[in-house]
């Protein structure tokens, strides 16, 4: 019985401990996302020139993948290559955990936004 | 000097809004081509696999944002094969409807 209860609670405290480990630090990703505001807006929404992709509430191992991926060169884009280049994981990780967490999203997902 | 005058203006007024115009989509069109994209792009939390990493929320993504990436999946200059693969099917009017429409969603209130 105990251990009817408490293997599932330990199993969620696994997973919580592994995803927070994960998810890196929102409040050091603020403090990072300085540079990333003159493009992608003060609220993460890329407001001023849609050529800048909105990251606002964005899925948070997504905005980090596009990271790295642009570190690496396997997006190639001069401006996004420049600033990428500069990160550690940490950095990403962080960065992505700031955005992903903005309040103001714009963005969603496709159900029931398509034509049956 | 009014005809200048005039014509500076008329075309400071046209143009803009021609070019805006011509440089967007058909939404509607949009909507019936982005029946595919939500295979992958209309579940909610869903992931890809291997990496393992949630695909994208694209619906009110921005619009000149969308052209580019579909473009560069559709060249190749992208790596995602599933993406990839989409993009080489699209025409460049396919990917000006499919950015049109996605780019005028809004979130679920």
């Amino acid at each position: 019985m105990t251990i009817r209860i408490f293997a599932p609670l330990a199993l969620v405290l696994c997973v919580a401990s592994t995803s927070a480990f994960a998810a890196g630090d929102a409040e050091a990703g603020k403090t990072k996302a300085a540079a990333c505001a003159a493009c992608h807006g003060p609220d993460g929404n890329a407001g001023i020139d849609p050529q800048y992709p909105r990251l606002a509430g964005q899925y948070r191992d997504y905005i980090a993948k596009a990271l790295h991926e642009y570190k690496a060169g396997d997006r190639k884009n001069p401006i996004m290559a420049g600033f990428a280049g500069t990160l550690t994981d940490a950095d990403i990780e962080d960065l992505a955990a700031y955005f992903s967490s903005l309040p103001e999203s714009k963005l969603t997902d496709l159900h029931g936004k398509v034509s049956e | 000097m009014t005809r200048a005058l005039l014509l500076a203006v008329a075309l400071s007024i046209a143009l803009p809004a021609t070019a805006a115009d011509t440089a967007k989509g058909d939404a509607a069109a949009g909507k019936l081509k982005v029946y595919t994209c939500s295979g992958c792009h209309g579940i909610p939390g869903w992931k890809n696999p291997y990496p393992n990493y949630h695909v994208p929320r694209i619906g009110g993504q921005n619009y000149d944002y969308l052209v580019v990436a579909l473009t560069e999946y559709k060249k190749g200059e992208r790596s995602h094969p599933t993406m990839r693969a989409q993009g080489e099917s699209l025409s460049d009017q396919d990917i000006k409807d499919i950015a049109t429409y996605l780019s005028s969603l809004t979130p679920a209130p």
